[in-house]
């Protein structure tokens, strides 16, 4: 099938995301790994197959101009993000709506995934940015973090939540989705809110996550460390410093 | 010695473990005096190395106090050693020769040892030393962190042990740490003694191997209104800034009584500590804790230094900085174990207050580890122990300094001086206590196999021999001034005047007494109860039981629930296997009153066992008992009392005599004492048996002889016990309404072919008894009665046909059957005999340890007598 590029709605370092007559094009520079992007679209297939999630259903994965592409369906609709932008005065219902999202995709499971605790050892093991007792800490308490096999969106923040007119929510981006354990997620979503410049929200969620599942906060705040050296390895320049001082941190003795 | 191989991966480090197990094998052949020579050595060597290793620990770690590690160093070298210096850890420490019994000590083999930050080289130090004293080797894991000191520690120790003997390379490390070699180190060695975070902890306890991990402490120490003021803050800041506060023993937070509150806070701030003003305290919080995580850049570091990192202004020479706070909730930053001279001080109404605090805080951060209190130990005794009752720790430390009061030995002198300090199931720790040697050593227990003790219990005294009753009455007042007897007997001994020659003579001597006569056959508790009331409000001190196996066991019962009215009957009644290692004790008898037997019957023995029986009417229930208490104090054993016995009652009562001298003498608890008065009664009973039957009181002497023999017989299987014929002869009685004494020689053949088996099925358990020789035993009784034969199936043959022949002479029929039992009434009970023949209190004794299907089979063969 042929798109026309002519309408792009994203811009990122590795690729371009277009939208044409209800599809959504998210294509790759030149180069980008191959594995990487038939993982993700054999991915969000596994997820559109084996839930029962809303979500972008998975078309075909293309090439244009030597570049390959993810093609989905396009879901016509508000981000939570936008809408949380718009109606401020509704953010605890939005954060209670997102929550529920959120418990909803823990909820499932699809068992060929990728585990998290795998890719997040292998992150932070490959890295070359931190000292080696850094290392050394961040890998046991990974390690000593207990294995469950749910199903973590791994970048579940509002933008990528569509609702529709008709209220509707979808769930898009599928590229980090790990089987794994559910505050991992929650510490990844809280970490991600915080670098947005969410700080307040953040806390609000993790608090409100934190009362509806049940979950000990601290428990949650376990994983703050790992997720922040999985998110440190990206290097974002904005977010170094701070990073740098969650990673630092001692496990009680 | 200097030059050691390099360990950085899994190849280097498989080389290592290899190294180290051998070095290992040959150590563990090392005697105690070579083992002592070592560990001096080792101890001295690390002692001399104390302010290098710690000036090396502060420089490589940044974190603690030079001179406070030069102390732990010291301690992990001299009070390690001063309390194994004399302790046994090679070869037999406990030996008991009576009993067979030895315990050896033997080492665990490759001990692998995590070691963390806060500790480098003491923790090394302490390791190291415990493993040579058990003969272990040692293989150490050190944080990336603090790998240069721990390693030198390590070495140090090594090398002072080689060069006094122990095995070239006892001691091994991994040069360059990384998880994967942690985990494959923890996977491959026999016992990890794991010292560090949660997270190292757990992977110690998921490795798959013994672990010997330990948890974080989150200490608070509470200062009650009672306390020394001045004693209680000064050991706070004594312990809160030692090291710079990175012993898991530190107190975290401090819990102080409003009444004293004030006085503590000057207290504190005239010792030199800092209280952080509102202000001050949040930026302290942000700074200490990161995202519910304490700050690395904090641990052990200086009061000022961890002020200047927040922003806030002390003075340079400040010791600890306290923050104010009201929750003990993690949500409050100062509720954290902090590992650094940072405390959280809590004002509290009252003890309870304080002590609810304190619960919350180790519930969040330091289960299991350790809790402190100041107190006066003179006057509050009791709110002392509400505390220690109330914390979930594994110490609990009193007016002393935490830190240095939990590794022991220095404020108090009983716990065992350990740098690791295990916290129980509360702290998901496999020990409890402070770790040290006896965790790192196997305990190997060498039993030689010993008899079971046995004893041989009658009643005091027996009286034997015709007329001997009204003589032994007589004790009742020359000897032992009894006022008031109580007579238990039944209807028909008493309206024939039996009890009368004791009654006269009792009146002679101007005893009071009275006499039940309501005592039916196979008594039950409403006949007993009956008889206790009575007994009660005649409150006698001394009880006469005449008759046969009723009276008897009536009398028993009644002494019992007259001296125990609070007694229970299914207590008293439970199944065991050892009279002596009865889960119930039974109570003592004998304190109201004398139990005197005269047996009107040749063949019970109740006189002389400390067995009863009697039946629940309303549930049917037969409760056996069976304890030395139910012997009587005095058995008298007058023939003139059994002449006129009817022919019926001589027959099955003298059988039953018959079948309980055979089955002591085959019981696996037979002795040489039961063996020889079973014998003898065996022999007289073949002799007399048949003569009491046929001319009953015209052949005094017959009676006189099978009287002895039943009492004979009594006193043996009062001590040997019985077997499985009279497992089924109870229940066959139970269950098809036969008498006694019938039941149990209608099994009695086909039981002695079945126990004379020499390939058993399964034989019984007993020390004594060591293989089947049961075919031996029987054979033994027939060569008794002049029985011979060419070998011992042939005697058994001709013992069972003389068996017979005895049957036949007193009429006893030979089966079941014969006796008119309708075969289709006996086929429907006979799974439920079967089982519960089995679980009857006599199987326990039998030679041969039958299956319920095996008993079923010999119901069956007693049936149709084939």
């Amino acid at each position: 099938m042929s798109y026309n590029l002519n309408n792009p709605i994203a811009r990122r370092a590795t690729k371009v995301v277009y939208k044409d007559d209800g599809n959504t094009i998210k294509l790759f520079n030149e180069g980008y790994s191959k594995a990487d992007i038939f993982n993700e679209a054999l991915n969000q297939a596994r997820v559109e197959e084996g839930t029962s999630l809303k979500i972008g259903k998975l078309k075909e994965v293309t090439t244009i101009d030597n570049k390959l592409g993810i093609v989905s369906n396009y879901v016509e609709g508000e981000t939570l993000e936008e809408l949380m932008r718009k109606n401020p005065e509704k953010m605890d219902e939005y954060l209670n709506l997102f929550v529920d999202i959120q418990m909803d995709v823990f909820s499932k499971k699809v068992p060929l995934i990728n585990r998290m605790k795998d890719k997040y050892k292998n992150r932070i093991e490959s890295s070359d940015l931190f000292e080696e007792h850094t290392k050394y800490d961040l890998l046991q308490r990974l390690e000593g973090m207990k294995n469950h096999f749910k199903l973590c969106h791994g970048d579940f923040v509002p933008s990528n939540i569509i609702v529709t007119e008709s209220g509707e929510h979808y769930l898009i981006d599928w590229s980090h989705v790990t089987q794994g354990n559910a505050s991992g997620d929650v510490a990844m979503t809280y970490l991600q809110l915080c670098m947005k410049g969410y700080k307040d929200i953040a806390e609000k969620y993790l608090n409100l996550y934190a009362e509806k599942s049940n979950t000990d906060k601290n428990y949650i705040q376990q994983w703050i460390p790992i997720v922040a050296a999985v998110q440190y390895v990206k290097q974002k320049p904005e977010e170094v410093e701070i990073l740098k001082q969650w990673i630092d941190v001692i496990e009680p003795q | 010695m200097s030059n050691y191989d390099i360990v950085d991966s899994t190849e280097s480090l498989q080389k290592l473990i290899e190294n180290v197990r051998k070095a290992q094998k040959e150590f563990a052949t090392f005697s105690q005096e070579k083992v002592d020579k070592i560990f001096f050595a080792a101890a001295m060597a690390a002692n001399k190395a104390r302010i290098p290793l710690a000036k090396l620990a502060v420089e490589e770690t940044g974190m603690g106090v030079i001179e406070d590690k030069v102390i732990k160093n010291n301690y992990a070298a001299e009070y390690i050693y001063n309390k194994y210096k004399n302790e046994k850890t090679v070869g037999v420490v406990d030996e008991d020769k009576s009993y067979g019994y030895r315990k050896v000590l033997e080492p665990i083999g490759l001990i692998g040892a995590v070691i963390p930050t806060t500790n480098p080289t003491s923790t090394a130090i302490f390791k190291t030393l415990i493993c040579l004293k058990t003969r272990n080797g040692i293989i150490i894991s050190p944080h990336p962190r603090a790998k240069k000191s721990t390693i030198e520690a390590a070495k140090i120790v090594l090398e002072a042990a080689v060069k006094a003997g122990a095995p070239e390379g006892i001691i091994g490390w991994i040069d360059v740490p990384s998880l994967d070699l942690t985990n494959m180190l923890m996977s491959e060695v026999d016992t990890i003694l794991a010292t560090g975070g949660p997270g190292m902890v757990k992977a110690a306890y998921s490795s798959g191997k013994p672990a010997l991990g330990v948890g974080a402490g989150n200490v608070p120490a509470v200062i009650d209104e009672s306390a020394d003021i001045i004693l209680a803050v000064n050991s706070i800041i004594h312990s809160k800034t030692f090291d710079n506060g990175m012993i898991c023993a530190s107190e975290q937070s401090c819990i102080v009584d409003s009444k004293i509150y004030d006085k503590v806070k000057d207290e504190f701030k005239k010792r030199g500590c800092y209280f952080l003003k509102p202000d001050e305290i949040e930026k302290v919080r942000k700074t200490i804790i990161i995202n519910g995580a304490l700050n690395a850049k904090i641990v052990g570091q200086k009061a000022h230094t961890i002020a200047e990192l927040a922003g806030v202004k002390v003075p340079e020479t400040t010791k600890v900085l306290i923050g104010e706070v009201e929750s003990v909730d993690l949500s409050e930053e100062f509720a954290h174990e902090k590992l650094s001279p940072v405390l959280a001080m809590y004002k509290s109404e009252n003890f309870e207050e304080s002590i609810a605090k304190a619960s919350k805080l180790i519930y969040d951060g330091g289960l299991g580890h350790t809790a402190s209190l100041f107190i006066n130990t003179m006057t509050e005794q009791e709110k002392m122990q509400k505390f220690y009752s109330s914390m979930p720790t594994c110490r609990v430390v009193i007016n002393m300094p935490s830190s240095q009061g939990g590794i022991g030995d220095i404020y108090n002198f009983k716990i065992t001086p350990s740098l690791t300090l295990g916290c129980g199931s509360w702290g998901g720790n496999s020990v409890s206590e402070n770790v040290g040697i006896k965790h790192l050593l196997n305990v190997k227990t060498v039993v030689e196999r010993r008899n079971n003790m046995l004893w041989v219990r009658m009643p005091e005294k027996v009286y034997i021999k015709r007329g001997c009753l009204p003589v032994a009455i007589e004790e009742l007042k020359y000897v032992m001034d009894k006022k008031k007897v109580f007579i238990v007997t039944d209807k028909f001994l008493f309206e024939n005047g039996y009890t009368k020659v004791v009654t006269d003579k009792l009146d002679e001597m101007g005893i009071q007494h009275t006499t039940f006569s309501n005592v039916a056959p196979d008594p039950n508790l409403a006949c007993a109860k009956e008889g206790a009331k009575l007994m009660q409000e005649f409150k006698p001190d001394c009880i006469i039981a005449i008759g046969g196996g009723s009276a008897m066991d009536a009398g028993k019962i009644m002494w019992v629930l007259y001296e125990h009215p609070e007694a229970d009957f299914l207590d008293m009644a439970m199944r065991f296997m050892d009279i002596r290692k009865r889960v119930y004790t039974f109570p003592k008898m004998g304190e109201k009153a004398y139990f005197i037997a005269v047996p009107t019957s040749a063949g019970t023995g109740s006189e002389v066992t400390p067995f009863a029986v009697i039946t629940d009417e309303q549930t049917g229930v037969k409760y056996p008992l069976a304890d030395y208490e139910l012997l009587p104090k005095m058995a008298i054993v007058d023939a003139d009392m059994m002449m006129n016995a009817p022919k019926g009652l001589t027959s099955a009562s003298g059988i039953d005599a018959l079948v309980h001298s055979i089955e002591a003498y085959v019981s696996m608890m037979a002795t040489e004492f039961t063996d020889s008065m079973a014998l003898e009664a065996i022999k007289i009973i073949f002799e007399y048996l048949p003569k009491a039957y046929e001319e009953g009181a015209n052949n005094p002497v017959a009676r006189e002889k099978m009287a002895h023999a039943a009492t004979l017989a009594g006193m043996a299987f009062a001590n040997a016990f019985l077997g499985i014929c009279h497992s089924m002869g109870h229940k066959l009685g139970a269950f098809h309404h036969l008498p006694h004494g019938v039941t149990v020689s209608l099994v009695l053949n086909d039981v002695m072919r079945f126990n004379a088996e020499e390939v058993p099925y399964k034989m019984g358990t007993f020390p004594q008894y060591d293989h089947p020789h049961t075919l031996r035993r029987y054979a033994e009784i027939a060569e008794a009665i002049g029985i011979t034969g060419k070998n011992d199936n042939e005697k058994l043959e001709k013992l069972l046909k003389k068996i017979d022949e005895l049957k036949d002479s007193i009429g006893i029929k030979h089966t079941i059957k014969d006796y008119g039992i309708e075969e289709k009434d006996f086929l429907a009970t006979l799974d439920e005999m079967s089982e519960q023949a089995f679980d009857d209190q006599c199987t326990g004794a039998n030679p041969r340890y039958p299956t319920i299907e095996e008993i079923k089979n010999l119901y069956l063969k007693a049936y149709y007598g084939k």
